[in-house]
């Protein structure tokens, strides 16, 4: 998994059935320097790409999120599912102590 | 599979269920000097690695369902060994 924070949400008209009524969430990611500085944080864009996850945890705009990307993402569905990138958890608190 | 240094750890209430109980660590990809190597990687913990450990996480997805005991888990990185000494 790794964290993000939600930049903002996407809204389809047109989908596939399987994704009728599905929340998605546009992430920036964390990289090393988000967490080194938590809480003063880079402004603008992560360096990293932001990428859209589906959602069924419910987070909102300006919420840290995990999120894993890959074929893992799918496995929560029943049925196979065109999904690479999904949140699994929205976090309450980071604990971070890089080695000095 | 990747060396990695545990550098903190993660608490979310809010989580799929597979997660539940489970120890969700950051872990950042170093190399052999243990410079940083690319983006911190959450992985589950089954094994209690301590702040600043090396230890060797996996992106088998397969073994970390196993781990986690849920056939649904999104998991996707696990903490499969810490490291005790490395050579070369």
């Amino acid at each position: 998994m790794r964290v993000g924070s939600v930049i903002g949400r996407v809204t389809l008209s047109q989908t596939i059935p399987a994704f009728c009524g599905a929340r998605w969430l546009l992430i920036s990611p964390f990289t090393r320097d988000h967490f080194q500085h938590r809480h003063n944080p880079p402004t603008g864009l992560s360096k990293d790409f932001s990428l859209v996850a589906y959602d069924d945890l419910g987070g909102g705009l300006g919420d840290t999120v995990g999120y894993v990307e890959g074929r893992e993402a799918a496995m929560p569905f029943a049925q196979p599912t065109p999904v690479d990138a999904i949140t699994v958890a929205i976090v309450d608190d980071v604990f971070y102590t890089p080695l000095a | 599979m990747l060396l990695a240094r545990v550098e903190g750890s993660l608490i979310a209430t809010r989580k799929h269920a597979s997660f539940d109980g489970w120890r969700m660590v950051i872990c950042q990809p170093i190399n052999a000097a243990g410079g940083a190597e690319g983006p911190p990687q959450v992985a589950i913990d089954p094994h209690g690695a301590g702040l600043h450990q090396r230890v060797i996480i996996s992106s088998d997805g397969a073994a970390t369902r196993s781990a986690v005991g849920d056939p649904r888990s999104p998991a996707r990185w696990l903490v499969i060994g810490v490291v005790d000494s490395e050579a070369g």
